[in-house]
């Protein structure tokens, strides 16, 4: 069973505050969600909306075909009804506006339950989530707990007053004879669940990786990071800043990196640009940082409440001349959680940038979790801060002494009798400047020789899921995840064969003859590459880095996600859903950039 | 006392070059607090002034042009506990920078900020500076420059610093007071030197402070904020007060950051993580 609840009115309306309580309902009975929301740059009047697709089964990304329509305006039914079919049920208000196509009609008075009622727009929500609670056989006392859990600070009277609109609603479909489901009917003791962001996995990861100082300038869609760890910082000790601007936020964290804090920031493409410069004096005085780049369509200001994953070889070489980073793009939010320790710990380890890659799809889309699954990881952890120590046997002390694996000590500074520079100049191995030949080519080779530890002790090669005999293969990274499995699950319903998935999250450096032996022999299958982008850009790190290319692309840019609909019906070479609007743009890799080449 | 020294490298500045005087200014202050490089931290702008990285040791970062203040800023979250002094020119602090000057006078972050105000860009071969008198010429305003010059005094008793002071390069004795003043002080301070270029600077001469400086008096008090403002004024007539023009009580940043009562890089790691995920539930 799946079953997708879409919720839409104007922003102002309140529509995502009744998105997550709905999604948040359907993991208290004991389903999986995945939950997708729209909403324009704007804080009133756009249009907004939320939809949550919830399963039996563990669900990874959003569905296209509506299957209860809840509309709080005439913009969502007008705005979605491709995605309705005969099967789909739509809540709505007849004063508001009339349905002209087939589907199954629930009607709701919203405007006369405001009148009768006097209460604010926001509060009709209370009213339409408990009406499709009741049209999906869910419990009601479900949405009474969570209205105690919002409303009990501020008195019984509005505690009282929200739970009678929930009762309203309720009774409104109850009594007036639509004919009820039970897809939401409560599980019996459904286990404890979260409701995640990416954003907030990195949020709550980033506290047992005992990052100490956050320091971050408001971009969308890395902004709520900012605004749940600045929340906490008094319960769990970690400082949490807004500077003046990007480039204060990473120096800042630089300058605590230096002194001997785990620090990171978090941003979107414009403010990753504004730190660039920064993260290649990371590079060369070799300070640990973890930057979280939440990626929105651009150029410039681009769309930025919509998803792309644009910015791939922006981070890979971000900074001038060259230096180690590691780049790493989780897929989903477990893979956020895991990875986000793991970000920590590379920093430290290798003494670099280390760039967390998300885009808004993963960062503000939610999705179940089990909280032990998380909570046991985050017990378990250990930081491994390499070889970044308190006490040093070194006098006169080398900060940069030349190592075999590349990596010198780092004493955080405060030892008597010991001091050194995080040093942004060329060095020598005592941290003073230097222009000599010999001393720029041992650091040099040094600092490379990062990137060869991390190969071999640290890279991960991409995860392999479904069929690998199957004579279809995706090649995918980062959030792409999601639409892919659901993808495969599609295709494999459709044609009763498997499918394969390679999924890269280890991007940057990337392991030529570990990544060149894990497609060895897979050559007679069709491997399609499907990224969120125009360029294909994972497609041309790959190349570059391994020499491996893909003939087959898929790519879609129009700032949405892929649909897993979208993904089979252009395996499948048919289209059976009308997803006009969204038609991703497919062809060869070399073909997108022989289209590239040409507008040059 | 430890046996390290602040002494480093040999300077490679111009001879005659009012950085030579400074260094010793800086070193000869925080040797007189009582401390070594082991206990302070410096965080150098990039520049003739900047340079001094190599000649003045401690635990330190010799960062980006422009960006000393933010470093500055960051090593301070983490260690409080420890002086932070930002060593730089006026183009790096008021001009690449001047975003992050202002929002540092806000913060009344404790550090304490030297500028090395010589009016020109040494480094780069003697282009103007954001202090420069209107009209001043140089390879990169040949007409001489259109902007008027930034006040950095005004500029810092309005953005809400709590120690404002200026100093002069001839006058060794005059900056060790003005640093040792201003490291002790709890809260942002700034100490802008006026200092000759000697290769590219021909107007703001050694001479020409001497003509136009002028001691604030006895008696002068600096916790009146408009007379300070008053005096900062002073620059647009070619007059400079030299001594402590402002100096007031407010909280600094970090003391109003409850979780920093102990050093944020000192105190054990948290691990009371499981609470903070049931909100999600």
């Amino acid at each position: 069973m799946k079953f997708n609840w879409k919720i839409g009115g104007e922003a102002g309306f309140g529509i995502m505050t009744s998105g997550l309580t709905f999604s948040k309902i359907a993991t208290r009975s004991g389903y999986h969600i995945f939950d997708y929301t729209e909403y324009p740059s704007l804080i009133r009047g756009g249009h907004n909306t939320y939809e949550v697709a919830f399963s039996d089964e563990e669900i990874h990304s959003s569905i296209w075909h509506v299957d209860l329509l809840v509309c709080l305006n005439k913009d969502t039914y007008e705005l979605h009804k491709h995605r309705l079919t005969s099967e789909s049920m739509v809540i709505y208000d007849p004063e508001m506006f009339e349905i002209d196509i087939d589907v199954k009609k629930i009607v709701v008075p919203f405007n006369q339950i405001k009148k009768d009622e006097k209460i604010q727009q926001q509060m009709v929500n209370t009213v339409a989530v408990a009406a499709s609670i009741a049209l999906l056989g869910g419990d009601l006392k479900l949405l009474d707990d969570m209205i105690h859990e919002a409303f009990d600070r501020k008195g019984e009277e509005v505690v009282n007053f929200n739970l009678r609109l929930a009762a309203i609603g309720h009774e409104h479909i109850t009594k007036n004879g639509s004919q009820l489901l039970d897809v939401l009917k409560p599980k019996e003791n459904p286990s404890k669940k979260m409701v995640m962001t990416g954003n907030e996995m990195f949020s709550l990861a980033s506290i047992p990786a005992d990052c100490r100082h956050y320091a971050s300038y408001p971009m969308t869609p890395a902004s709520s990071i900012l605004a749940i760890l600045a929340a906490w910082q008094y319960d769990n000790g970690m400082v949490v800043r807004h500077p003046e601007d990007e480039i204060s936020v990473i120096n800042s964290a630089l300058g605590s990196a230096h002194a001997g804090v785990r620090s990171s920031v978090g941003t979107s493409g414009g403010g990753f640009a504004l730190m660039v410069e920064s993260l290649s004096y990371a590079g060369v005085a070799e300070l640990p940082v973890v930057v979280f780049l939440s990626m929105r369509p651009g150029p410039a200001t681009g769309l930025p409440t919509w998803t792309e994953q644009g910015d791939l070889m922006f981070a890979v070489h971000a900074g001038h001349g060259e230096f180690p980073k590691i780049v790493l793009a989780p897929g989903d939010i477990d893979e956020m959680a895991a990875l986000t320790l793991q970000a920590y710990d590379l920093a430290d380890i290798y003494q670099l940038p280390v760039i967390v890659l998300s885009d808004k799809y993963l960062s503000e889309s939610h999705k179940d979790v089990e909280k032990d699954t998380i909570d046991k990881m985050f017990a378990e952890y250990i930081p491994d801060r390499g070889k970044i120590v308190h006490d040093t046997d070194m006098n006169p002390y080398l900060r940069y002494k030349d190592q075999e694996d590349g990596i010198s000590e780092m004493l955080i500074p405060g030892k008597e009798g010991i001091y050194y520079q995080a040093n942004s100049y060329e060095h020598i191995e005592d941290s003073h400047t230097t222009e000599d030949d010999t001393a720029r080519v041992q650091q040099v080779n040094k600092r490379n020789r990062k990137t060869a530890t991390y190969l071999k002790n640290h890279f991960v090669e991409p995860a392999f899921y479904g069929d690998p005999e199957a004579d279809t293969i995706f090649v995918s990274w980062g959030s792409m995840k999601g639409p892919i499995l659901d993808a495969m699950q599609l295709l494999t319903h459709e044609t009763k064969k498997g499918y394969g998935f390679v999924h890269f999250t280890y991007l940057y450096p990337l392991d030529e003859q570990k990544i060149r032996e894990f497609f060895a022999g897979k050559k007679n299958q069709r491997h399609i590459l499907v990224e969120n982008n125009s360029h294909a850009q994972f497609g041309q790190l790959l190349r570059m880095q391994t020499g491996i290319t893909f003939d087959e692309t898929l790519l879609k840019y129009d700032g949405r996600p892929f649909w897993p609909e979208e993904i089979r019906d252009y395996v499948l070479g048919v289209k059976k859903t009308d997803m006009s609007a969204e038609t991703p743009i497919t062809g060869t890799e070399q073909a997108v950039l022989a289209k590239l080449e040409e507008q040059m | 006392m430890s046996n390290i020294q602040f002494d480093a490298y040999t300077p490679t500045w111009c001879p005659g070059c009012g950085d030579w005087g400074i260094r010793v200014g800086i070193k000869t202050a925080l040797q007189q607090l009582g401390f070594d490089p082991s206990k302070v931290f410096l965080s150098f702008d990039i520049g003739c002034s900047g340079n001094m990285n190599d000649f003045l040791n401690g635990y330190a970062m010799h960062g980006l042009h422009g960006r000393a203040i933010p470093t500055a800023i960051g090593m301070k979250v983490a260690r409080h506990d420890m002086p932070v002094i930002v060593i730089g020119g006026d183009g790096g602090l008021y001009g690449e920078g001047g975003n992050h000057f202002l929002h540092a006078c806000r913060g009344n972050h404790d550090i304490t900020v030297i500028v090395h105000d010589n009016m020109v860009y040494g480094l780069t071969t003697g282009q103007v500076a954001p202090t420069a008198e209107q009209g001043y010429k140089s390879k990169s305003t040949p007409r001489g420059i259109i902007e008027q010059s930034v006040n950095p005094l005004a500029l810092a008793i309005t953005q809400g610093a709590t120690f404002v002071s200026q100093g002069f390069a001839g006058d060794a004795r005059l900056i060790i007071d003005l640093i040792k003043q201003a490291v002790s002080h709890k809260g942002f301070s700034l100490v802008n030197i006026l200092q000759p270029c000697v290769t590219f600077n021909k107007v703001n001469t050694y001479q020409y402070y001497l003509q136009k400086t002028y001691k604030l008096e006895e008696g002068y008090d600096p916790t009146d904020m408009n007379d300070a403002l008053k005096r900062s004024m002073e620059v647009h007539e070619e007059k400079f007060p030299l001594g402590v023009l402002y100096k007031s009580e407010r909280p600094a940043y970090h003391e109003q950051i409850p979780q920093l009562d102990e050093p944020l890089t000192l105190r054990q790691r948290f691990t009371d993580f499981s609470k903070f995920g049931e909100e999600f539930v």
